[in-house]
């Protein structure tokens, strides 16, 4: 019973953080590219803006993998 | 007979694969060898072969510095001004000449440390790991980081001064300000160290499922993400350093 509860702790700590900055992030990639053709000339401008916010939610979904890989490692 | 090498490889790999399953969060390999009483794990011997690289690299593209330059030395000026145009969205044109030794160094080391783990052989051969698939790495880079980030600060604004612009916008603040002076370092470190780690994790299982041809897609996307992080790592770096620097609300 308990390395079912563990295992199914590790799947939603992975599933979770992954599905909503999924969510986030292609919403941000979205606004980059309405900008992009609102001002083609700051395309530069937008690319590193773009790269630095979805560096941010991808991270939060990093924390979550490396979650699941600490309770995987208690079996 | 060749092939003979190969089912050992395959081995290797399996096994590699099935101790990696178990581990989970292991940390580290075992030390090769003790240096004036230190362990020398194989990240270090690894960290010493990307000196060994950068160094000869810059050695040999400066011998002849030319007015006009060829070469060598050409593709290196090509790859600092890129890095110095990307640095100044942040960091403004001439702080990033400024901090273009500390943070163009710290970016060829990431992106080569990351591309190590895609050379045949990391991770198996003995003496070869990627080192930034190590926390205590990631975590050694970060630190760096942070005294960075405060020594410029403290150098620009004065040491009261600096400290001042923690109780900048509410007093009461001043909690959430310093929190965040350590989340900083951390979030970096993490970021770094769950790519890469996650990266050589799903390489060793795809071992184990189709041995030679399934970890060529996961290799592709290595390629991309290892220069995101070193991209993202330094960019960061230079946010911080610019708010830390930036000197009189």
């Amino acid at each position: 019973m308990e390395t079912g509860l563990i295992a199914l702790g590790a799947a939603i700590a992975v599933a979770l953080p992954a599905v909503f900055s999924a969510l986030g992030q292609g919403r941000a990639a979205a606004a980059a590219m309405d900008a992009t053709w609102r001002q083609p000339e700051a395309a530069g401008d937008i690319r590193t803006t773009l790269l630095i916010a979805m560096a941010f939610m991808e991270a939060l979904t990093i924390f979550g993998l490396l979650i699941g890989f600490l309770l995987v490692g208690k079996f | 007979m060749w092939y003979s090498l190969l089912l050992a490889s395959v081995e290797e790999g399996a096994k590699a694969g099935e101790s990696a399953g178990q581990a989970g969060a292991h940390h580290g390999s075992g030390p090769l060898f003790h240096l004036f009483g230190l362990e020398v794990t194989s990240e270090i011997t690894t960290m010493w072969a990307i000196m060994a690289v950068i160094i000869v690299l810059a050695f040999l593209s400066t011998r002849n510095l030319k007015r006009v330059p060829s070469g060598l030395q050409n593709a290196m000026e090509m790859v600092l001004d890129g890095l110095h145009g990307i640095y100044s969205a942040t960091l403004g044109e001439k702080k990033a000449w400024k901090y273009l030794p500390f943070l163009g160094s710290m970016f060829l080391f990431i992106i080569i440390a990351n591309y190590s783990g895609l050379i045949p052989g990391a991770g198996m051969l003995p003496g070869f790991t990627p080192p930034t698939s190590n926390l205590s790495v990631t975590v050694g880079l970060a630190v760096i980081v942070f005294l960075m980030t405060h020594y410029s600060g403290m150098r620009q604004n004065g040491v009261g001064g600096y400290l001042k612009h923690f109780i900048e916008p509410v007093p009461f603040l001043l909690p959430i300000n310093v929190l965040e002076e350590f989340v900083k370092p951390l979030s970096l470190s993490l970021r770094l160290y769950g790519n890469i780690y996650g990266e050589e994790m799903v390489l060793a299982t795809m071992l184990v499922l189709i041995p030679m041809f399934l970890p060529i897609s996961i290799m592709g996307l290595g390629l991309i993400f290892g220069f995101i992080q070193a991209f993202i790592f330094t960019l960061l770096t230079s946010l911080y350093i610019s708010t830390a620097t930036s000197g009189g609300h």
